[in-house]
């Protein structure tokens, strides 16, 4: 337990700094809804305008952008990339951390197994995604019955929510994998970025193309809001991959760890 | 008993360094060196004995158990100090050390204050802020906090200014009386000299010697040097075991190996002002088994 403390604590800053961008994002989208919605057939007219291919793109769908959940499920769409790099960066700083900053050797020489310390560090960061989502969806729930200009459904604005827990679960699990198999990481950003926009490009490209398979690339597309919108449900098939996904990485990550030599610096 | 067992202890990367065929003892309570030039395999043996990093071939044994399966259970009775200390920066020292007694099932806090006390270290600064010997002796105190049975060292004396050296030492001792076990690389021969008992010396991966400090030096030759009255026949102390002969003036000074009776007597039978006989020190020992090797 006193591991998981630690690195609840460490992360403890980041968490908080993200969580307020996430809020700011939401709220900086959500408080233009109700004038965005009032000038809804200007707005149309002017968004017609554009190439189809280029709305589908940025995730835009004209015939529910002007209703609450059609808006904010639009702007989710930045604030689940947000989200994403800090998942990320909290998966590749795990254990690359440790190794950058040469402090291994003080936590190896412990005794403490390499699993318990992997399970401590990962529960660390489960939670600290936890808390930011339980901020955030509180957050999220008042800024809507601010702007709201007719009754939603609640289901569906949680599950829209939910879709960046859900995401971020995908992305932490990927960057554990590769905190674990590369030898030393020196800077965490530059590897999740460079991460998570390769995956939203192919996602992009993916709603353009319009092509079923590039879905299971894109980590993003796990969760279609539109679906959402729909059926107030996930879709199954998704639902499964991702969770496949999750298991696979976490499962290798402890597998490669146990086994990797720790170098001298 | 055995305290630390190397058998054959084998470990290649995929470059040139690593360690072959390593095998040696550690009796429990004696103070071992471990020395050996920078690169000889020490620190990747030593981190095979931590599991930090695990052998290609051959195993290690820390008190009667294998340092790989039973690596969690071993280490609660190890305390060990890097050549380079690093720990995470924005913590206070005394957060680190509580973060570390952690890890051991019993309370060290006053452990912790002695030892702090005794290596004059600031509790309430943050390792940010301390310097190269300060953080090292945070790396002291977070080594012996738990008060480990075995303690293995890797090139500790390095930042630490003489003052510190000496009191680090003195702990050490005190430990050993306690009947501690110290594993001690270096590749500082005095201070090896001064603590060890025995000592394994390694050479590009290889172990090539494990001695008895004493037998070293007693196997070894002695240095003379002389100062007659008169002036010597050149060839007077050229006798068998005697080597590097140099003769200037009244001053002589040369080796020996062998009884030594016969350079006695020698002595004995011309006029001297000063004599000097010296144990030659582990470095010329040392650079002997290296010169030989080569």
């Amino acid at each position: 337990m006193n591991i998981f403390w630690h690195e609840l604590k460490a992360y403890r800053k980041s968490t908080i700094t993200w969580s307020i961008s996430l809020i700011a994002m939401m709220v900086l989208f959500m408080s233009i809804f109700p004038t965005f919605a009032k000038d809804a057939a200007d707005f149309t007219k002017l968004l017609e305008g554009y190439p189809e291919s280029l709305r589908t793109a940025l995730g835009m769908n004209l015939d529910n952008l002007f209703t609450l959940l059609g808006f904010y499920s639009y702007s989710l769409t930045f604030i689940v990339l947000i989200g994403a790099i800090q998942a990320m960066n909290i998966g590749v700083s795990i254990v690359s951390k440790e190794i950058r900053e040469k402090t291994a050797d003080f936590l190896l020489t412990k005794p403490v197994t390499r699993t318990t310390i992997v399970t401590a560090k990962l529960s660390a960061a489960f939670v600290s995604l936890i808390l930011t989502n339980m901020v955030y969806g509180a957050a999220a729930l008042m800024m809507a019955s601010q702007v709201k200009l007719e009754d939603y459904s609640l289901q569906t604005f949680v599950l829209l929510s939910l879709s960046l827990l859900f995401v971020q679960l995908i992305f932490l699990a990927l960057g554990i994998v590769i905190s674990v198999v590369v030898r030393k990481i020196k800077s965490v950003l530059t590897v999740s970025l460079a991460t998570v926009f390769t995956f939203y490009f192919i996602g992009m490209i993916g709603g353009t193309a319009d092509q079923e398979s590039l879905r299971y690339f894109s980590p993003f597309k796990y969760v279609d809001t539109a679906y959402i919108l729909q059926n107030s449900s996930y879709e199954t098939t998704y639902l499964i991959v991702a969770a496949a996904l999750i298991v696979i990485a976490i499962a290798v990550s402890y597998i490669i760890y146990s086994k990797k030599d720790i170098h001298a610096v | 008993m055995n305290v630390i067992e190397i058998n054959n202890l084998t470990k290649t990367y995929g470059k040139s360094r690593g360690i072959t065929d390593i095998s040696f003892n550690v009796e429990e309570g004696e103070i071992f060196g471990f020395i050996g030039p920078n690169g000889a395999g020490k620190s990747t043996t030593i981190r095979t004995l931590l599991s930090l990093i695990y052998p290609t071939s051959g195993s290690a044994k820390i008190f009667g158990k294998d340092c790989i399966a039973f690596a969690p259970e071993i280490k609660k009775q190890i305390g060990y100090l890097p050549s380079e200390v690093f720990y995470y920066d924005n913590m206070k020292v005394i957060d680190l050390l509580k973060y570390s007694a952690s890890f051991y099932k019993k309370d060290c806090t006053k452990r912790i204050k002695e030892l702090a006390e005794i290596m004059d270290l600031d509790l309430t600064k943050k390792i940010d802020d301390l310097s190269l010997g300060n953080k090292k002796k945070v790396g002291i105190v977070q080594g012996l906090l738990h008060e480990p049975k075995l303690i293995i060292l890797d090139e500790p004396t390095s930042g630490l200014d003489p003052l510190m050296q000496q009191k680090f030492f003195e702990l050490l001792e005190i430990e050993h009386q306690k009947g501690v076990t110290v594993l001690f690389s270096s590749h500082i021969l005095s201070e090896v000299q001064r603590l060890c008992s025995r000592v394994a010396i390694i050479k590009e991966g290889k172990i090539v010697t494990v001695e008895k400090i004493s037998t070293l030096q007693e196997n070894n030759y002695k240095k003379f040097k002389i100062h007659t009255k008169a002036n010597l026949d050149k060839s007077y102390f050229d006798v068998a075991g005697v080597s590097k002969l140099e003769v200037e003036g009244n001053n002589v000074s040369f080796l020996f190996k062998g009884n030594l009776n016969i350079v006695l007597k020698k002595i004995a039978e011309t006029e001297i002002a000063n004599v000097w006989i010296e144990e030659p020190d582990l470095e010329e020992i040392f650079m002997h088994y290296y010169v030989k090797e080569a």
